[in-house]
């Protein structure tokens, strides 16, 4: 489980970026943080495996506070998938880098070499290939490999679909959903609200260091006045769903007014325009 | 928070002289810390330079590079504390023997380092490397091309430093233990690192060069730069003092 | 006017063309979106109206890129700078220098622009992407969004008559994306300025764009109207572009036969069709 406690954190003490934030997050869940740049995101993420320790307040993973442990001993328990992949991998070849994170765990070995190489298999990966002439989607999903590789139970993503394509988005987020169903506590930054929509559970705003809503994800997402309030714009589904309840008023409390995916939004207008003539007798 | 040698922006005297100024006083600064070895007169030097970082609300980073150099002629005073045997003697060695003077001969190199130092990063802090480009090419006529691959590598430092620290956090959050050890250890763990830095460094450098070219990189001329650096009585007033410095530092080499 | 005929590409270090049988014509003014997968040859097509091909990147190049009268393959890549400004996709490399005022002076100052127009072509560069007050900040103080709008106002001021950009709002969130696109549409229309946009972000691309292209594998697979590319939501799904949610979602009823207009590019688009469906 992690926990933040009023966190207050900074970089520089002149300038404040986490004014007290608190939220706790289960075993196995699947959250979403979204916000602006600058909102406080990705300090929240390097606060949770203590690569960032508050100024003030606590943060726990499973009860032990990050202050008490280095940064390097989380790495068993924190999986960390940077924006840019390229700070993360290091070795001349894919197989060489996916062991990489068992050689800095101490944890070398049969074993190792076997999880390795069936996700080698499972991915499709030439063990052999140099890392640094992948291109960018290939290089973040192996940098995620090589965390899934090592089974953490609780993973954090700084934006993991930044900068890469329909593809290689889709694929990206279904490592991650697998993840996930696989027992593996989520956290992600991540500016795309469709991703957000599709793939987390719970969602928390996240506005000038603070956190100003948190909650199941639809829920946040069907929020407009805090979304609004962090200059973010609801997933177009969710944004046509609202839009539209807005201006036919006799949609809200239909199937229309709850729908949020593109096939049950699609199915509700269907019966909405069918139902139309009906409902328009009974008033 | 400003990064190592980044310009630091500021209103202060020493922010306003011409570049030029800036960098040939600096320079003639250090020279005097080198030309002398009277301890008094470095410890003078130290002041000033301390007296300088102040004037321009630099002092916190001029301390850290204090430390910084500090630690590097550490090094070399102990060297010297081993191997320069004058003075009284305090302890016997195998080879010679560490006397006062010894101590004495350290203490002078590593005072004359850090005072030799702080200016000359102070430059850094308080100019724009663009207007070092800039004054370097109109004040002194050095072709616009020379100049402007000297500044890029040092507006690079801050870049490059900035994608090690990066990398670095990367790798700690995987479990490299940069966060424990001493510094040996510290340094076997970053070499490996070196592919990661170099290969994005060395794409960095060539769309930066492809950048400035397709921003007319090439047309420019002495003529073509949009701000004037003359010199004020400040910065004639500042060369002129390094000068008597360096003078002084001589000076009390030859009548002492 | 750019006019793009029979044009390959192949680089000196690569084994096959990375785009070829490029046909395009881009009319003054036009606000042009482009977008394909990742390694579909989209940023090689803008390199080769801003001359970075071939003059930067040696290879094999066929054909023929006339951008406002000059071959592209033939006029010195400074000349070309004159006609044609470049944003580049990683902008922190782009910059040179440590402060935006002289951020945006640099390329005057190269072009040796007449100094009294300089100072009112700085302001105005900056009051375009809405950033006068960042005029004397330190840049790497800066936020992201607020980077890219710097390097955007220092292309600008040498006041291009074609702008290319790669991938301008990859690392930006929703709303700094969507000011930069706002920003350069009103400056478009404003200055005529031909506008040339590579982004993944199709349903920013769908708003804004005059013409959409879509690449794939190196040729270009559509280059229409949005709202007409839009319609093949299908093929662009195979070749993996995904179309704006509520564009799926129209088509999806058109499909079903509750819908008959055409493709939708935005929400409100979706909603104003919608209001007629269920009425």
């Amino acid at each position: 489980m992690i926990e933040f406690k009023d966190v207050h954190a900074s970089y520089d003490a002149a300038l404040p970026i986490l004014k007290g934030v608190s939220f706790a997050v289960e075993r196995g869940e699947f959250v979403a943080f979204v916000g602006t740049n600058g909102a406080g995101k990705s300090t929240t993420m390097r606060l949770v495996n203590g690569l960032l320790k508050p100024d003030s307040g606590q943060v726990l993973v499973d009860g032990v506070p990050t202050t008490e442990l280095k940064t390097s001993e989380f790495a068993r328990t924190v999986g960390f998938l940077f924006q840019n992949p390229d700070r993360q991998i290091c070795c001349n070849t894919v197989r060489e880098e996916l062991l990489f994170g068992f050689k800095a765990l101490g944890m070398e070995g049969p074993e190792a070499d076997a999880r390795v190489d069936a996700l080698i298999e499972d991915f499709g990966f030439d063990p052999n290939e140099d890392p640094f002439l992948m291109n960018r989607g290939a290089r973040q999903l192996l940098a995620l490999a090589s965390i899934v590789v090592l089974a953490p139970p609780v993973v954090v993503l700084d934006e993991p679909t930044t900068g890469l394509d329909y593809r290689e988005c889709v694929k990206v987020m279904d490592i991650v959903g697998r993840m996930h169903e696989g027992g593996a506590t989520v956290i992600m930054v991540c500016h795309d609200m469709e991703v957000v929509a599709d793939y987390a559970e719970r969602c928390i705003v996240m506005s000038d260091g603070a956190v100003v809503d948190d909650g199941p994800t639809f829920e946040v997402l069907r929020n407009r006045a805090t979304l609004e309030r962090a200059s973010l714009v609801p997933p177009q589904i969710v944004d046509v769903s609202l839009e539209l309840t807005r201006l036919v008023p006799r949609l809200a409390g239909t199937a229309v007014a709850k729908a949020n995916t593109v096939d049950e939004m699609a199915a509700a207008i269907v019966a909405a325009s069918v139902g139309s003539v009906d409902e328009g007798g009974r008033r | 928070m400003s990064a190592f040698l980044e310009y630091v922006p500021g209103a202060s005297p020493l922010h306003r002289m011409n570049p030029v100024a800036k960098l040939g006083a600096a320079a003639l600064f250090a020279i005097a810390c080198f030309c002398t070895s009277n301890l008094v007169f470095l410890a003078v030097l130290l002041v000033v330079g301390f007296a300088l970082a102040a004037s321009c609300g630099m002092v916190r980073q001029t301390i850290g590079l204090a430390k910084a150099v500090f630690a590097f002629s550490l090094i070399l005073a102990i060297v010297q504390i081993l191997t320069t045997p004058a003075g009284a003697v305090l302890v016997q060695l195998p080879w010679g023997y560490i006397g006062t003077g010894s101590l004495l001969a350290a203490l002078t190199t590593v005072v004359r380092l850090v005072a030799a130092a702080i200016p000359l990063f102070l430059v850094f802090y308080v100019t724009k490397m663009n207007d070092v480009t800039n004054a370097v090419v109109k004040v002194l006529h050095v072709p616009y091309k020379y100049a402007f691959t000297f500044t890029s590598t040092i507006h690079f430092i801050p870049v490059f430093m900035n994608d090690m620290a990066g990398i670095m956090e990367a790798q700690t959050a995987r479990g490299v233990e940069f966060d424990a050890g001493g510094i040996v250890k510290k340094v076997r763990l970053m070499v490996p690192l070196c592919v990661p830095l170099l290969v994005s460094s060395v794409r960095k450098t060539n769309s930066a060069a492809i950048a400035a070219e397709v921003r007319g990189f090439n047309l420019r001329t002495a003529a073509s730069g949009y701000k004037e650096y003359p010199f004020a009585a400040l910065d004639v007033a500042a060369l002129a003092g390094s000068v008597v410095l360096v003078a002084v530092a001589v000076a009390l080499g030859v009548l002492l | 006017m750019i006019e793009i005929k029979d044009f390959a590409f192949q680089y000196r270090e690569g084994t096959r063309p990375v785009v070829s049988g490029i046909n395009l014509t881009i009319p003054d003014g036009a606000f042009v979106g482009i977008t394909g997968a990742a390694g579909s040859g989209k940023s090689t097509l803008t390199y080769a109206l801003n001359g970075i091909v071939p003059h930067c990147y040696p290879g094999d190049f066929y054909g023929s890129v006339v951008v406002d009268g000059l071959d592209t393959c033939e006029t010195a890549l400074t000349d070309l700078s004159r006609v044609v400004g470049s944003v580049c996709q990683d902008v922190d490399s782009q910059f040179v220098t440590s402060v935006v005022e002289d951020e945006v002076l640099y390329g005057l100052e190269n072009f040796a622009v007449p100094r009294d127009q300089m100072e009112g072509r700085v302001a105005q560069a900056l009051a375009d992407m809405g950033i006068p007050d960042l005029r004397d900040r330190v840049i790497s103080s800066l936020s992201g969004g607020q980077k890219q709008k710097v390097a955007i106002a220092s292309i600008l001021a040498m006041r291009p008559k074609v702008l290319v950009l790669d991938e301008p709002t990859a690392e930006l969130d929703p709303a700094s994306s969507r000011s930069v696109f706002e920003l350069l549409a009103a400056y478009a229309r404003e200055h005529g300025t031909t506008v040339v946009v590579v982004e993944q972000k199709i349903a920013l691309l769908s708003q804004y764009a005059d013409l959409l292209v879509i690449v794939d594998e190196g040729r270009i697979r559509f280059a229409d109207a949005p709202a007409d590319v839009l319609e093949h939501a299908d093929e662009l799904k195979r070749i993996g572009v995904n179309c704006p949610r509520s564009t799926t979602l129209m088509n999806r009823l058109r499909a079903s036969g509750a819908y008959a207009g055409p493709a939708v590019r935005t929400v409100q688009e979706a909603c104003e069709a919608l209001v007629e469906v269920v009425a």
